[in-house]
């Protein structure tokens, strides 16, 4: 090492989420220690680590003092990455497993391995050394701090000829140190600790980078898949660096009346979480917001836990929602994971593999709630936390089903994190009154948006899902038969109000006609009885005027000569 | 130390002793194998010394990479072999006796 190179220089070992952990790799021209104990992938570490290297155009050299050079060609060979060793000169391995019935007497040197390293080495520009069960030569060595001396010196040869070395050994029964090298950690400037424990019944693995001198890193131990692509750290495996945006842009549901209720719908990118009891509907409603992105020309992922596609298309289809032209089509891609099957870091790892593959604008997970049953002993809620960071940058809308408990329709207990973390929160029940159930939706929350804090009726038919009207009755929502009761009874209530009335104003018609006719009866009856005057002071005066004229001799006297 | 021991000779040594350079252990494996060699009435034996400093490719032929290392060649050409500086006498001897027994 010259004046001009004692800056720390990270080396990326091609693995994403070691990386991350370590933000940018091991240190280049210094020895990093695995620790682990058997089984927990120290070897697939180094072979991972290398064949990234070979692929990249580097080389590097493979002491191992556990595997045959076949079997570590073998090992390798199991792993998608293994052609890049299988196939490549670049490389090469050192069988340094003990000699059969070799014999120590006394203290012994590891100058002769740096020697051989050297002479494979040579010709390669900035080798990766990864020495393999380094445990398996010191525990011979008679006098322990011997060994610590030696890792030293391995760490110190390597500064000098600049190669990056990973140095492995198991961890003992006791704590960190491996056994026969007590304080070796202290030694290295970086050191890797790897674990593997069975949490109920399963086998769990966690990586942790238990010190890294001069540079900042993750310091948890974080849950690690290995698989066929080998070893992978969920978490810390991102899609790129996109940010986050907050798009303005609302997604259908597929019910323009739960549209309305939501504001035009879900915002674009945002998360959507259906909880509810068995049979509310939760996944008709999921499914028809996948149907509906499908419809519009988009890609949506269909995750299903514990359900078989051919039944669960059927099944939709009994609704109203047509899965399988969009699947045939290539828009939905439907994945059934077993959520006991894996680990919830193994689902996460699929998840994100199909989000790659597919690229939706959907994601649906059905139920989310299926995750609180897969083992693993980080549990659900980092994971769903981590796959709607994930979802979020990538502008999908996620769709969230959670299965909540009878007696508990917001589930509090259960959900309450994942409710916390989704955009928009919609939980289904049942109203069970007068002998039926009848779905009910309502909107429990949906950030930047107004949305009516009313509960509705879903209704589920033939031709698909839709909301009924809201139905108010005084302080209540009505639903169901009970909504169509009063709604009936309101009419016949109505119509009955219009009859009387309609009666009432024929009766006052009457007696106004009848009033009228006693008018005219009377105006007679008067009209008689002012003629009968008039006749009668006729006559009257006819009489006196007659008197007058029997008093009056001088007058005519006709009437008396009869 | 014994120039007409260089390696590359045709026929196989008997005893072939790695060291590396000066190393202390290395420098008490030779006298310990001296003075083994001597108690064993051996002393015509003259091991060919390999300095994997020099000849770093040799740990790879040899699977040598502890050193010092004693490795002794039987009668049916396998090699067994013994680490360390050589300071446990009895484990010394015992390896060496097939060779005192000749």
């Amino acid at each position: 090492m010259n004046e001009t190179n004692w800056r720390l220089s990270k080396r990326p070992t091609g693995i994403d989420g070691l990386d991350a952990l370590t933000h940018g790799g091991l240190p280049r021209g210094q020895a990093t220690l695995i620790l682990g104990d058997t089984g927990t992938g120290k070897t697939v570490l180094g072979l991972q680590v290398l064949a990234n290297a070979v692929a990249q155009g580097n080389g590097g050299v493979f002491v191992s003092f556990e595997e045959s050079p076949a079997q570590l060609l073998r090992n390798a060979d199991s792993f998608t990455w293994g052609e890049a060793l299988t196939e490549s000169e670049a490389w090469s391995s050192i069988d340094a497993r003990d000699s059969i019935g070799a014999e120590i007497a006394g203290g012994f040197d590891v100058d002769g391995l740096l020697a051989g390293i050297g002479s494979q080495a040579r010709g390669h520009d900035d080798p990766w050394i990864v020495i393999d069960g380094i445990d398996q030569l010191l525990q011979h060595q008679p006098d322990p701090s011997a060994s610590i001396d030696q890792v030293r010196q391995i760490n110190e040869h390597c500064e000098k000829r600049g190669w990056t070395l990973l140095l492995s050994g198991k961890v003992g029964d006791s704590g960190l140190s491996p056994r026969h090298l007590e304080g070796i950690e202290y030694m290295l400037p970086t050191m890797v600790v790897l674990k593997a424990s069975i949490i109920d019944r399963r086998l769990n693995r966690f990586m942790r980078v238990a010190k890294y001198r001069g540079s900042p890193h993750v310091t948890d131990e974080v849950p690690m898949v290995m698989n066929r692509q080998g070893i992978q750290l969920p978490y810390l495996t991102s899609l790129g660096e996109r940010r986050a945006f907050a798009d303005k842009q609302r997604v259908s549901t597929g019910i323009p009346r739960l549209d309305q209720v939501l504001g035009g719908g879900p915002y674009r990118g945002s998360s959507l979480l259906i909880s509810g009891r068995p049979g509310t509907a939760k996944s008709t409603l999921a499914a028809g917001i996948a149907e509906s992105t499908a419809d519009g020309g988009n890609k949506a992922l269909l995750v299903s836990f514990d359900e078989m596609e051919a039944p669960y298309v059927r099944n939709l289809s009994s609704v109203g929602i047509e899965l399988q032209p969009h699947i045939d089509a290539e828009r939905i891609h439907f994945c059934s994971l077993s959520a006991m099957g894996s680990l919830i870091s193994e689902h996460l790892l699929k998840i994100q593999q199909l989000i790659e593959a597919h690229e939706p604008q959907c994601l649906v997970i059905d139920p989310v709630s299926a995750l609180l049953k897969a083992p693993g002993s980080e549990g659900p809620r980092p994971a769903i936390e981590w796959l709607l960071e994930l979802t979020r940058k990538n502008g999908i809308t996620t769709v969230m089903t959670a299965l909540t408990d009878e007696g508990d329709p917001e589930g509090e207990s259960t959900l309450g994190h994942v409710s916390t973390i989704a955009d928009t929160w919609i939980a289904l029940d049942y109203n069970v009154r007068a002998g039926e159930r009848n779905r009910s939706l309502s909107v429990v929350k949906s950030r930047g948006t107004d949305h009516s804090n009313q509960q509705r009726e879903l209704l589920l038919s033939n031709n698909g899902v839709d909301l009924a009207d809201i139905y108010e009755f005084g302080t209540e929502v009505l639903m169901g038969t009970a909504r169509a009761h009063k709604q009936s009874e309101m009419q016949a209530a109505t119509r009955h109000e219009k009859m009387q009335r309609e009666r009432r104003r024929k009766d006052l018609e009457r007696r106004i006609e009848q009033a009228r006719n006693e008018m005219e009866r009377l105006n007679t009856e008067l009209e008689l009885q002012e003629q009968e005057s008039r006749e009668e002071r006729q006559f009257d005066r006819d009489h006196s005027d007659d008197v007058k004229r029997r008093r009056q001799p001088d007058s005519k006297k006709e009437g008396e000569d009869k | 130390m014994n120039a007409s021991n260089e390696p590359g000779e045709s026929s196989v040594p008997a005893l072939m002793l790695f060291v590396t350079g000066d190393a202390p252990r290395s420098l008490r494996a030779q006298s310990n194998l001296e003075a083994a060699l001597t108690k064993l009435g051996c002393d015509a034996i003259k091991p060919l010394q390999v300095d994997l400093l020099e000849q770093p490719e040799q740990s790879v032929s040899y699977s040598v990479f502890a050193t010092p290392a004693l490795l002794r060649t039987k009668r049916d050409g396998k090699i067994s072999t013994i680490y360390g500086d050589l300071s446990d006498e009895s484990k010394l001897l015992d390896f060496l006796k097939p060779l005192a027994a000749k």
